[in-house]
């Protein structure tokens, strides 16, 4: 059995760190040197995609697909959603408005979100002040009543975050499709 | 306080000599119907004819030339300067400006053959980088 798993949110959220925490296998990373410095204080940016794999047992992979952060790359999001089943959203605490960050990529990719599932990893709590983890629980409670999205800190360098974060996902997606639970929420914006 | 650079799609300079790259190119090949030159991360600098810029071609053209060099590292076949989009009306061709984080992609029609096409491409980059280096 084989998973495919988006890893979205804005640039700097740790995507293509997170990925190559998960990762059995050498990523594949396109990553291009960063002139926007006043976005994101980085050397480098993904620029079409990052793919890394993990196997959760001999029988089971997750194909892991890192999107870049820049909706000026939306084309590469269509693309890479389209066999998705869940996906992976990290956002960093200090974003210039992080619940609303998280808000926006809800709507952006809601339907991986109807058919698969998400997880939201909020990045660099550590290093930054900014919400705290009720503000986004509260946020997305308001905007997806019908559904529970499970919200963590994590830091995209640790293993043990990310694997907890990822079967989250895997557990989510596999639960919706043995029961063949659909997602009857409309959007509330 | 140390003053930060004006990134490459801001940078006067930059933009001036890519313009009349593409201006000289437009001159030199009739079939040439768009080019853009962009950051390496998806900026536009520049492109012609301004009316059709919005950016696009410029991000995908980033995402293409990132894919391409992907490939050729997992392939472990070197480096992979050059981009060829061969299609039923025209040619696509994109290269990188020596020497810099900069990229240069050009649209022909398929009046041009692909090799005065890419001819034209990598003589104009070569001297956007002779006009970059030297300033």
């Amino acid at each position: 059995m084989e998973h495919i798993i988006l890893f979205a949110g804005p640039m700097g959220a740790g995507k293509t760190t997170a990925i190559r925490t998960l990762s059995d296998i050498e990523v594949v990373s396109t990553e291009a040197a960063n002139t926007d410095r006043e976005q994101s204080d980085k050397d480098t940016t993904t620029v079409a995609l990052d793919y890394g794999e993990i196997s959760i047992t001999d029988e089971e992979k997750v194909r892991l697909y890192g999107i870049p952060g820049q909706r000026r790359f939306e084309f590469m999001w269509r693309i890479l959603r389209e066999r998705a089943e869940g996906m992976v959203l990290l956002v960093h605490i200090d974003a210039p408005d992080a619940v609303a960050s998280v808000r926006e990529f809800i709507i952006e990719f809601f339907d991986l979100v109807e058919r698969g599932g998400v997880v939201v990893g909020i990045t660099r709590s550590d290093m930054a002040p900014g919400p705290t983890i009720t503000d986004f629980t509260d946020a997305l409670e308001l905007q997806l009543p019908e559904l529970m999205v499970p919200v963590m800190l994590v830091d995209p360098r640790d293993r043990g975050h990310m694997e907890l974060l990822l079967m989250t996902l895997v557990a989510n997606i596999e639960t919706r499709a043995a029961f063949g639970a659909t997602l009857e929420t409309e959007y509330s914006a | 306080m140390k003053l930060k650079a004006a990134p490459a799609h801001k940078d006067v300079a930059i933009i001036d000599a890519s313009t009349a790259i593409l201006r000289e190119m437009t001159e030199l090949a009739s079939s040439l119907r768009y080019a853009t030159v962009l950051t390496d991360d998806g900026f536009e600098v520049v492109s012609v004819p301004t009316h059709k810029a919005d950016g696009r071609l410029a991000s995908m053209a980033s995402s293409v030339q990132a894919l391409s060099e992907a490939v050729a590292r997992e392939l472990e076949i070197g480096d992979a300067p050059y981009v060829i989009i061969a299609s039923e009306a025209g040619h696509v061709i994109q290269l990188r400006v020596p020497g810099h984080e900069l990229v240069l992609a050009a649209l022909f029609d398929v009046a041009e053959t692909l090799g005065k096409a890419l001819s034209t491409s990598r003589l104009a980059a070569e001297k956007l980088a002779t006009a970059l280096t030297s300033r």
